[in-house]
């Protein structure tokens, strides 16, 4: 599984702050969301949680910009988004990667998120297929044919401790964790003819 | 949306279908006019209280019951889990049976697609049938017969005796397995199998098994949340008082 997306919400409004949660929740990406509602717990918060995204209301910094200067410098991978309302949408605000603004439509927000997200996730994602090995499919093949995971090791020639590395490799890939789903996916796949099968 | 006694059973099924399976677990037929929640506990004999408890925790995911449920009899909660073990070994599970048996498949690999699927649920339904069935032999009336000594006067001594040997505990088994095994049967057919002449009942199947995937965890939640804490409770109180 790729590695989740973290986010810190500084935002005043309990609403405001829901409705960007309910946004970021329905991102299959989207992992840990931190909210606060001051600025004041803003830099602790920050060094605690370590998030990927900052999405701050730009009245908050209205006052001590330098608090994001400063983040901005130290942690140069951060994404920034600046949450701005109607008065202030045309704005710019250079430290930050990102602007959105609570007068803009649910799908143009989206999109913006989306984009956002594709420049933290792609490296990841071309590192990481979901494309089962050549070994890996050895592995599935002998768990469809009932072996364990010492015997599987003895005729692969690896160690049980990588069976089972592989094991976990496969079930992430694939979603399927049982044996016997395994051993469907093995006949599916024409790793074994199913008169083989466990 | 709380659920509450003066509603219309109408209504609170015309909000939220989901809830049709688990009315008719409690026998309610339908048919009931405009009768309130209440009304029909009533007639139908069902403690109003459980069955609202019952009725939320479904309805509403974040809602958490288990504190009222506790002070519940616990034989109204085995006696709801016998019914939902009925529903699936009798009712869900052969439901999904059949539709696999419907499937059809252009080409070679027809037979291949068929028998792949219908061994893997069989496998599925026995290990469902062997753990059910554990449940009602073994689990089920252990924690019966606890509840029975916890509120007798003169609990059975070689009862508690016996508690040093065994206890909830041991029972709280895994239903990771099978919950398991449910989750492979969704990303088989959402990913891995060919597509089937009758696609209707491909898609038939995969909504029935997010439907059985849901009752189960929630089924799964009141053993774990209801049965097991109380009968921890109760043991505990008997051992203290022998």
């Amino acid at each position: 599984m790729m590695s989740k997306i973290s986010y810190l919400i500084v935002e005043k409004s309990y609403v405001i702050r829901s409705g960007l949660t309910q946004i970021l929740t329905s991102f299959p990406e989207t992992g840990n969301i931190e909210e606060i509602d001051d600025i004041i717990s803003f830099s602790e918060k920050f060094s605690e949680k370590k998030p990927d995204v900052v999405i701050i209301n730009a009245k908050l910094i209205e006052k001590n910009p330098e608090v994001i200067f400063e983040i901005r410098k130290k942690n140069v991978a951060l994404k920034l988004v600046v949450f701005v309302g109607t008065r202030r949408a045309d704005d710019d605000f250079p430290a930050f990667d990102l602007k959105i603004s609570v007068d803009e439509a649910k799908n143009t927000i989206i999109e913006k998120l989306q984009n956002l997200m594709s420049e933290i996730i792609p490296a990841e994602k071309d590192e990481i297929s979901d494309e089962l090995s050549d070994r890996e499919k050895e592995v599935v093949k002998q768990i469809a044919l009932g072996k364990t995971n010492k015997e599987i090791g003895e005729i692969l020639f690896i160690s049980p401790h990588t069976v089972i590395t592989h094991r976990k490799n496969i079930t992430r890939k694939l979603g399927i964790k049982t044996v016997s789903g395994l051993t469907a996916f093995a006949v599916l796949n024409n790793l074994i003819k199913i008169d083989e099968a466990l | 949306m709380l659920i509450t006694k003066d509603l219309k059973l109408a209504e609170v099924i015309l909000r939220n279908y989901h809830l049709i399976p688990i009315v008719s677990r409690f026998g309610i037929q339908f048919g009931f006019g405009d009768k309130s929640v209440a009304q029909i506990c009533e007639q139908y004999n069902i403690n109003p209280v459980f069955f609202l408890e019952i009725v939320n925790a479904f309805n509403d995911k974040d809602y958490l019951p288990y504190e009222k449920l506790k002070k519940i009899p616990l034989s109204q909660t085995v006696n709801y889990l016998l019914k939902s073990h009925h529903y699936y070994n009798k009712v869900k599970l052969p439901d999904i049976e059949n539709l696999i048996g419907r499937l059809e498949w252009e080409g070679e690999d027809a037979d291949r697609n068929k028998n792949v699927l219908q061994k893997f649920f069989g496998r599925y339904l026995k290990e469902v049938k062997e753990h059910t069935a554990n449940e009602e032999k073994e689990i089920y009336p252990y924690v019966l017969e606890l509840e029975k000594n916890y509120n007798s006067e003169k609990p059975s001594s070689t009862f508690i005796e016996n508690l040093t040997k065994k206890s909830i505990k041991d029972y709280a088994d895994t239903h990771d397995e099978l919950n398991a095994a449910l989750l492979d049967l969704k990303n088989i057919i959402i990913k891995y199998l060919q597509p089937a002449k009758n696609s209707e009942v491909t898609k038939q199947i995969l909504t029935e098994t997010f439907k059985l995937d849901e009752d189960m965890k929630d089924h799964t939640k009141l053993e774990d949340n209801v049965i097991v804490p109380v009968a921890v409770m109760m043991e505990t109180e008997l051992k203290k008082r022998s």
